[in-house]
């Protein structure tokens, strides 16, 4: 148990990280990773929902009807996303004013689903809490180090407060949304040359999806559906 | 059975009547409190905008309830503000206007001679956050107090900075601005002088 | 709807494709847009299924949202209530597709499923409600979106078709380098910025 507690910890923070190893998720929340507040926010959000939703995914791993698999998760996944929206309503007015509608795309969040898929619907609920929380965590870390750069350098501030004591010039740029790709680039560049390095295996990085595994993994969605 | 036809229909029904059902009593739960976020938010602007500024949640209540009276102008909603000696000292207008993507709704506070702006702020916008979204921070807004209005229209200048790629939005803050200035100030001075 | 903002459809349909291109400047869709853009013919046919899905799904999520979603007070429900809407539309338009236009289906029918969980539909909806658009203003700003994002897949496949046989530094290669080509194709997108002035 502790082992796997241990690995899906690692895997989730490192070496599977969803953001730098699987490109998965990064729709959504890139966009307001120009301020590290903000990204906060929406992390946090997010390790929220993709955390309960493993766990009742879980739970309901051996009732849930093959058939109807895909929508009840979303169902479920949609419905966390709701509670998180009213909570930040209620308690954040103007953080939810800030972040208008982009807390409610956090149900298109590749990853919520990929982690429903791939691991709480064949684990036991606590693990798959854990395992959640983890690709939330290893996610966050990721995105807040994006918005580090990107506070940093675009308004010499951090969490809003000016840190840019000597006067610099600041980089327009970096709060523009070319950056966050620029940053997110060199990211994965950066990960996967170091696993490579110390692999010595020199293998080429993930490759994306060729058309034929596209028309492979729509088939098994269709029939899926 | 899992995959039994009616099994499928009745997990479906069962599971949406149950998820509903939760978001239906956190949302009644949550409700009064949004609303009163809501009401909360709109006294702040109107106390914000007229420089005043009170610390806490029941000190904007009183404070709007002590010192701020509504009346109609034209069709518009305005906000007086009065001094201890009842003597009108400013007025906030309403700002509507359409922004870079979609309606921004907000307050202008103008002192009661009609010469200075004494503040602005928006409750409802729809600008994109951390760029056209920061008009919500203070040091965007706390440009606004002191603005002349003497000359119009007001136009981005050295103690006047637009945000940081966001043009189009400080842009469209100053048109939605100057617009509200030339349409309502004429009659706000006419009423000013003719007050009781 | 009175009210609304009062945005040209036809500026809205432009900066839609252009200076707010759904994915190079909002970030939605980001997965597909990455995964299924190594080959320029996958790549245009995505996105017109996309620019399809997203015309539709737009009308009809909003006159749901007007007609059914606002006279009930379900507001709190309509990120399920659009989801269901654009899944339903999405298995709808890849039925009638099949039995009406095998030829079309035939190329775009591979790709229905995978949008429905492509993060920039829903987020087309959503920003509709948010910003108050009236019916027409919604479907030229849904064109625009869809437009749009097949503009930017088809050019990130045509690059990437070029640079595929050309040899990058270690681990630069994939991912990381199309983050980069995307963040050009952003910048270069900016230049548009300016040349409609809204309203």
């Amino acid at each position: 148990m502790r082992d796997a507690i241990k690995q899906s910890f690692r895997n989730n923070l490192w070496k599977e990280n969803q953001v730098t190893r699987q490109i998965l998720g990064i729709c959504s929340i890139l966009a307001v990773t120009n301020l590290m507040a903000n990204t906060l926010v929406m992390g946090l959000g997010l390790m929220f929902v993709i955390s309960c939703s493993s766990l009742t995914i879980s739970l309901l791993r051996n009732y849930i009807p093959h058939r109807v698999r895909m929508i009840v998760q979303t169902f479920i996944i949609a419905s966390y996303v709701i509670v998180v929206d009213i909570f930040i309503q209620a308690n954040y007015p103007e953080l939810s004013r800030a972040l208008g509608p982009y807390v409610g795309l956090i149900i298109t969040n590749c990853i919520i689903m990929g982690r429903a898929e791939a691991f709480a619907q064949k684990n036991t609920p606590f693990i798959s809490l854990l395992d959640g929380l983890f690709a939330g965590l290893g996610y966050t870390i990721v995105l807040m180090v994006i918005a580090f750069v990107r506070e940093l350098l675009g308004f010499g501030t951090l969490f809003g407060r000016n840190v840019n004591f000597i006067g610099l010039e600041t980089w327009t740029i970096m709060v523009m949304p070319p950056a966050a790709f620029f940053i997110i680039g060199v990211m994965i560049w950066a990960a996967a040359s170091m696993t490579m390095t110390r692999d010595k295996k020199a293998q080429s990085a993930p490759p994306a999806l060729r058309p034929s595994e596209v028309k492979q993994a729509s088939a098994t969605s269709a029939t899926a559906q | 059975m899992r995959e039994g036809y009616f099994y499928t229909i009745g997990f479906t029904f069962v599971s949406s009547v149950i998820l509903t059902t939760i978001l239906a009593v956190t949302n009644a739960v949550y409700m009064p409190r949004i609303n009163q976020n809501e009401e909360i938010a709109f006294k702040g602007a109107i106390l914000y905008v007229l420089d005043m500024h009170p610390t806490t949640k029941s000190e904007v209540v009183s404070m709007f309830a002590e010192s701020i009276q509504q009346f109609q102008l034209a069709g518009i909603d305005v906000y007086a503000r009065r001094d201890e000696n009842l003597v009108i000292h400013s007025y906030a207008l309403p700002l509507q206007g359409s922004g870079l993507w979609g309606m921004m709704e907000g307050y202008v506070g103008v002192s009661a001679d009609s010469q200075t702006l004494l503040g602005i702020e928006f409750t409802k916008h729809n600008e994109t956050p951390g760029l056209g979204g920061r008009i919500d921070e203070r040091i965007y807004k706390e440009q606004f107090r002191g603005v002349p209005l003497g000359n119009l229209p007001i136009v981005h200048t050295e103690d006047l900075n637009a945000i940081t790629g966001a043009t189009s939005t400080s842009n469209a803050v100053l048109r939605i601005v100057n617009d509200t200035m030339n349409k309502v100030l004429p009659k706000l001075e006419v009423h000013h002088e003719r007050r009781d | 709807m009175d009210g609304g903002p009062a945005i040209s459809p036809i500026i809205l349909l432009f900066a839609a494709i252009f200076t707010s291109n759904m994915v190079l400047a909002n970030f939605l869709g980001m997965c597909s847009f990455i995964s299924v853009s190594s080959e320029y013919k996958t790549a245009s046919g995505l996105g017109k299924a996309v620019s399809l899905v997203m015309i539709v799904t737009t009308v009809i999520n909003w006159l749901v949202y007007r007609f059914i979603v606002v006279p009930l007070g379900l507001d709190y429900l309509r990120y399920i209530i659009f989801i269901v809407v654009i899944a339903a539309t999405v298995q709808i338009i890849e039925m009638a597709m099949d039995r009406y236009l095998p030829d079309l289906y035939m190329k775009l029918g591979i790709f229905l499923p995978l949008i429905t969980v492509n993060c920039s539909i829903l987020g087309i909806s959503l920003f509709m409600i948010i910003r108050d658009y009236s019916l027409v203003q919604s479907l030229f700003f849904g064109l625009g979106s869809g437009l749009g994002w097949w503009l930017a897949i088809s050019a990130l496949a045509a690059i990437r078709e070029k640079i595929a046989k050309n040899k990058l530094p270690l681990g630069l290669e994939g991912p990381a380098i199309t983050f980069i080509i995307t963040g050009i194709i952003a910048l270069a997108f900016i230049g548009f910025s300016g040349i409609f002035i809204i309203q």
